[in-house]
């Protein structure tokens, strides 16, 4: 997905650039929009190309808003799409911060404008007690999904020996919940798979590479297996043992599907990383959006778990790097729950 | 008469040095105390030891009679001891009634906000007594120096009346940058001022100690050498006392003043700095000295601060070797031959943090490198020659700066612009600050520097000393030249003559 | 005089102190290969101190570090054999992206000159145009390198040694010289001790400046070299955390914000401080939650010893 949607994002930092007049001149029309963290990662990047390409085919205006990590900048902008359109607008939004997703529906339904949410919003607050306005939440099994890849490291490791983890900022929820997934895994080997140290490197490639050389000389060849939250914080424990001649004989395993990870897979240096499927949620998550509010579904009328569900994270090995490679990466905008994987459960 | 402030065999050690051996001193009430001694004597450490900046050895001092040791100026100047520094500790961004009330405004809270009103009132009295008049609320960035001290003064005196103990004001060389008119003024206030307080009055000029003390302590090597009352006293003997040999020649070298000079190699035109100069022009030939005469604010500051680039004129020409040059930037100075040196020494004059050897070549960079990189050997020939020359007492040419002496310094500054080549040298009360035998020693050098053909613009540290050393006189006044005066050895133009054109 | 010199020494005391006491808790930290890994963990910091030592010592502060590590990465990454774009210039790779570095860095120092704007938000700002330029390029998306032998940069090793130390030992050779045997070493000195007074002597204050941006920029601009080739990847979040190491490692090391005190050799110990203490931390076991707080207090230790204060008048 790296090489296609360089230019693609480029074109959508253009449209975010040139939205004050795209929206003057299709006052008419329903505008599309999202809005995220940042257009500098991968995942980010193709979550916005996901949501111009369903734009295009509905040839609608589309805009990107980004927030650069700062709910006030990603409220003030939400906000300001609002009033622009009155409301005549669908927003497909990765809060900065789960709190912020509150205030984002309470403009919606102020206003009028239909919103879906990603990945961060309170657990208290759902789309069926905010109807119509807000649509749905999507979101992806952080304890599942880093279940099912720590038990593909245990697999490269042979079923036994001590691991090292890597984690993202303590505080952030799929940190949390990744870290949970992997000692479930982790737990369910009866002791033949132990945890030999656990920190965490805040996302950050340069701090794994650190941490990782420690690790090396605290534990030396009782590493048998490195497990990351992410797959940068991956790359970075990689090239820590690139650097000591380790790279491919210790299995590191990572998250997220990046493109340097998905290489490293194919490489036999990773054993595998989750990707996430940004091209459905960003198409998707508008395609629903824009369904209800046109009316062509009822939404309200949906259940609970058309309303708030996990899409797929497929998990790629060694194994099914080629398969992945050639699959059939296109949807059909209308099936807009097939690639679901149930309703979005709460820990407790 | 009652003892104020005693010090019973005081000695204070540094590593490898005595800096004060068994000094004995005291101070009365009502009574003006002079003390005087060379650079390196002990003034300063004795002045740190009162103020609770250092710490005795050995001895005691005594206040009111109480063996008593200051914590800081500040514990000092709460218990009564005031002391105006040479360094100013005057904030200048803030006002004069700040300053003077800095650290003590309770006395100005109303219900924790400083009522600025009773305040600035109370300002006004204490500038009263030291007949300065300007506002209170003024910022003491808009003061000139002289004010400034002053302010300082003002500040010293605020004790009266708010004190039970008795006060004792130090002031250490205040007069070094006034004017004679202000010293006058000075003078007069401590007259009024003894009648409240004790006095310690530190200065370079034997004169003025004769004038305003009561009694004379004499420091030399860290010892007193000589006390006596000042009705007993004349300027040779303390001379003597304070360098232990004799005044033995000229004091400003009159005998080695040039009568004929190069070719001309200064030209001034009309110059003209909006609202301090007006319509200069003159003429200076290559070892020539040529003194600027003047009250501060005649123009003569700026006129010395725009030939060294800092200050812009606003019309006019100047010439070097009959060639127009550009001042804007000090380096644009540098590199037409002026070579300036500032009269605030410490903050303009080195670089303290840098060697010796570092300051006296800073300006003088391209000739003591080759494509960037610095030539040791040569930097290190050149700075010894001048140390040896010049006399400056170093440890070696990469001891830092601050630690030499003010005259040590100032003649390592002298020599930074002989070894960049300047052709005109404009020197900006070279000797303020400095002691007797430092200052023989800078006027050799002022003399030597004519010799080698070297323009010198002078501003001196008193009217003495610009008739004694110039060979031509300018007079300012209101930012004209008032009066022109040749000086020639032997027949220089009498002080009243110049005063009467001053003012 | 030898009471200052002593004082100098005192950051190396530091460092020593942290070696004995994390040497107790974990032995094999005095491993041959540990101190090889803390080394080479050393060596990018290293690089970047020198500019940033240059540019403190003279009063100022450079806060584009990772602005101009990311743009170099990118460019680097963008210029020898990689995924994106057609370009194969193997090593000459490296002088264009030095080069990008040291003209980031004369923006830098013509902004804060000319148009006065104090350093801290001139570099700020010109740091964040340069992230701004490496996301817009890419779209968020890294070059990633197919080139093993500039990627041997960083993974070859000589005499033994990674070569990513050998490249930080040049750089720091080369920031010694300037420091001890050039003019401009000598000027930033002076301007940063006494500006007044450099000017009044003639010093060509203003070109200083600039120039010594300049420098700081081909350092950070090696950084991103080494980046770029230490990850095989260069991106416009590769540095992130940079600066606050750099910042950190300086001012660690001994020298003062204020200008005029300090030295590049200081800095260098400011960092090996730094990365012993992270490398410290994981090999102590010190629990995850608490390592911040550790870090950040034995950083205000280490500052506290390691500064003279009766040099500094006042401290901002």
């Amino acid at each position: 997905m790296g090489k296609f949607s360089r230019q693609t994002v480029l074109l959508a930092t253009a449209a975010a650039l040139s939205s004050g007049m795209g929206a003057a001149s299709f006052a008419d029309d329903m505008t599309l929009a999202i809005s995220m963290r940042s257009l500098s990662n991968p995942y980010h990047a193709t979550f916005a190309r996901g949501g111009e390409e369903f734009a295009k085919s509905v040839n609608l205006p589309f805009e990107v808003l980004v927030t650069e990590g700062n709910s006030e900048k990603g409220l003030a902008d939400i906000r300001a799409l609002i009033s622009r359109t009155n409301g005549n607008v669908c927003i497909n939004v990765d809060p900065n911060d789960s709190p912020d997703a509150a205030t984002i529906v309470d403009e919606a339904k102020a206003a009028g404008a239909y919103v879906v949410t990603q990945w961060n919003k309170p657990d208290d607050l759902h789309p069926w007690d905010n109807d119509p306005n807000y649509v749905a939440h999507m979101s992806f099994s952080g304890v599942g999904t880093s279940k099912e890849i720590t038990n593909a490291l245990i697999d490269a490791m042979g079923g036994e020996g001590g691991i090292v983890a890597i984690g993202g900022i303590l505080s952030n929820v799929p940190a949390i919940e990744r870290k949970l997934g992997m000692e479930q895994a982790v737990a369910d080997t009866d002791g033949k798979v132990e945890i030999l140290d656990f920190q965490p490197a805040d996302w950050n490639e340069t701090k794994a590479f650190e941490i990782m050389q420690a690790w090396l000389t605290r534990y030396g060849d009782d590493v048998k297996g490195v497990w990351a939250a992410n797959d940068s914080m991956g790359i970075g424990a990689l090239e820590a043992l690139r650097q000591e001649g380790k790279a491919g004989s210790v299995p590191v395993v990572g998250i997220d599907g990046t493109e340097a990870a998905l290489s490293a897979v194919e490489a036999g240096e990773m054993a595998g990383t989750v990707a996430w499927d940004p091209m459905w949620t960003g198409g998707m998550g508008l395609s629903l959006c824009h369904a209800a509010a046109s009316g062509a579904i009822d939404i309200t009328a949906e259940p609970h778990e058309h309303r708030e569900f996990y899409g797929t994270g497929i998990v790629v090995t060694p194994e099914n790097i080629a398969e992945f490679r050639e699959r059939d990466t296109s949807f059909d905008y209308g099936d807009y729950w097939a690639k679901s994987t149930g309703q979005i459960q709460y820990q407790q | 008469m009652k003892t104020v402030l005693e010090l019973r065999n005081v000695t204070k050690e540094f590593p490898g040095v005595r800096a004060l051996d068994s000094v004995n001193l005291h101070v009365g009430r009502n009574e003006v105390v002079g003390l005087i001694g060379e650079n390196g004597a002990g003034k300063s450490t004795l002045v740190k030891i009162l103020a609770g900046i250092h710490r005795i050895n050995e001895g005691e001092m005594l206040f009111e009679g109480k063996p008593t040791s200051f914590r800081s100026p500040r514990d000092a100047f709460n218990h009564g001891l005031a002391m105006v520094f040479q360094e100013q500790s005057i904030i200048q961004t803030l006002t004069v009634a700040e300053n003077i009330f800095l650290g003590r405004e309770q006395e100005f809270l109303r219900f924790g906000i400083i009522d600025k009103r009773s305040m600035n009132s109370a300002a006004k009295v204490e500038l009263a007594k030291v007949h300065l008049n300007c506002e209170p609320s003024e910022k003491c960035s808009k003061l000139d120096f002289a004010a400034r001290q002053m302010v300082e003064i003002a500040k010293a005196l605020s004790l009266d009346g708010r004190l039970d103990s008795d006060i004792v004001i130090l002031l250490d060389e205040p007069t070094s940058v006034l004017e004679r008119r202000e010293i006058n003024l000075l003078f007069e206030i401590i007259g009024e001022l003894k009648a409240k307080a004790s006095i310690i009055f530190i200065s370079h000029r034997l004169d003025e100690v004769l004038e305003v003390s009561d009694r004379i302590y004499v420091l030399r090597d860290g010892a007193v050498v000589h006390e006596t009352a000042s009705a007993d006293a004349s300027i040779t003997g303390l001379h003597e006392h304070m360098v232990g040999r004799q005044l033995d020649h000229e004091y400003y070298r009159e005998n080695k003043q040039r009568s004929s000079f190069g070719d001309p190699v200064l030209s001034v035109r009309d110059l003209t700095i909006d609202g301090e100069l007006r319509n200069l022009s003159v003429d200076l030939a290559a070892g020539e000295i040529l003194g600027l005469a003047g009250v501060v604010g005649s123009g003569r500051e700026a006129f010395a601060r725009c030939l060294g680039g800092l200050m812009l004129p606003s019309s006019g020409e100047i010439l070097i070797d009959g060639k127009p040059v550009k001042l804007n930037q000090p380096n644009q100075a540098v590199d037409s031959g002026f070579g300036f040196v500032p009269s605030e020494r410490k903050s303009e004059g080195i670089v303290s943090g840098l060697s010796v050897a570092e300051n006296m070549t800073l300006a003088a960079g391209k000739r003591f490198s080759r494509f960037g990189f610095i030539r040791f050997d040569r930097e290190r020939t050149e700075c010894q020659h001048w140390i040896k020359r010049l006399q400056i007492r170093t440890p070696s040419v990469k001891t830092p700066m601050q630690s030499l002496s003010g005259g040590n310094q100032q003649k390592v500054v002298l020599s930074k612009w002989q070894i960049v080549g300047s052709k005109v040298a404009v020197l900006d009360h070279p000797t303020r600050g400095i002691d007797v035998g430092a200052k023989e020693d800078v006027y050799e050098l002022i003399r030597e520097m004519a010799d080698q053909g070297i323009a010198i613009v002078l501003l001196g540290d008193t009217l003495e000393e610009v008739i004694g050393l110039s060979n031509r006189i300018l007079v300012l006044r209101d930012g004209e030249v008032s009066a022109q005066f040749d000086a020639p050895a032997g027949a220089k133009p009498d002080q009243l003559d110049l005063i009467s054109n001053m003012v | 005089m030898a009471s200052i010199n002593l004082r100098a020494l005192a950051p190396i005391g530091v460092f020593f102190l942290l070696c004995i006491v994390i040497a107790i808790f974990s032995p094999n930290f005095l491993s041959v290969s540990n101190a090889i890994r803390i080394l080479n963990a050393s060596a990018i910091p290293v690089v970047l101190v020198m500019g940033a030592t240059f540019v403190i010592l003279m009063g100022s502060i450079d806060l584009s570090i990772e602005g101009i590590v990311a743009l170099c990465a990118v460019v680097t990454a963008s210029l020898v054999l990689n995924d994106t774009t057609a370009a194969n210039l193997g090593m000459w790779a490296i002088p264009f992206a030095v080069l990008t570095g040291g003209m980031v860095g004369a923006i830098n120092g013509a902004t804060h000159v000319y148009l006065r704007v104090p350093s801290f938000m001139a570099t700020l700002g010109i740091g964040f145009v340069c992230l701004g330029i490496a996301t817009a390029a890419l779209g968020g998306f890294p070059v990633r390198i197919a080139d093993r032998g500039f990627r041997a940069l960083t993974l070859g090793r000589t005499l033994g040694l990674p070569n990513g130390i050998w490249v930080a030992t040049a750089a720091v050779l080369v920031a010694l010289v300037i420091q001890e045997r050039t003019r401009l070493g000598r000027y930033v000195f002076a301007i940063g001790t006494d500006e007044v007074t450099a000017r009044q002597s003639g010093v060509p204050v203003e070109r200083i400046r600039i120039l010594v941006f300049v420098l700081a920029g081909l350092f950070s601009g090696m950084a991103g070299v080494m980046a770029a080739a230490q990850l095989g990847q260069g991106h416009a979040l590769i540095a992130s955390g940079r600066l606050f190491t750099t910042i950190t490692a300086v001012v660690v090391g001994g020298t003062a914000l204020s200008g005029g005190v300090g030295s590049v050799l200081n800095s260098v110990v400011g960092v090996l401080i730094v990365v012993v203490l992270t490398n410290g931390m994981v090999l102590m076991g010190v629990p995850p939650f608490v390592q911040q707080g550790v870090q950040g207090f034995l950083i205000i230790v280490a500052v506290s010893i390691a500064l003279d204060r009766r040099q500094l008048e006042f401290v901002k």
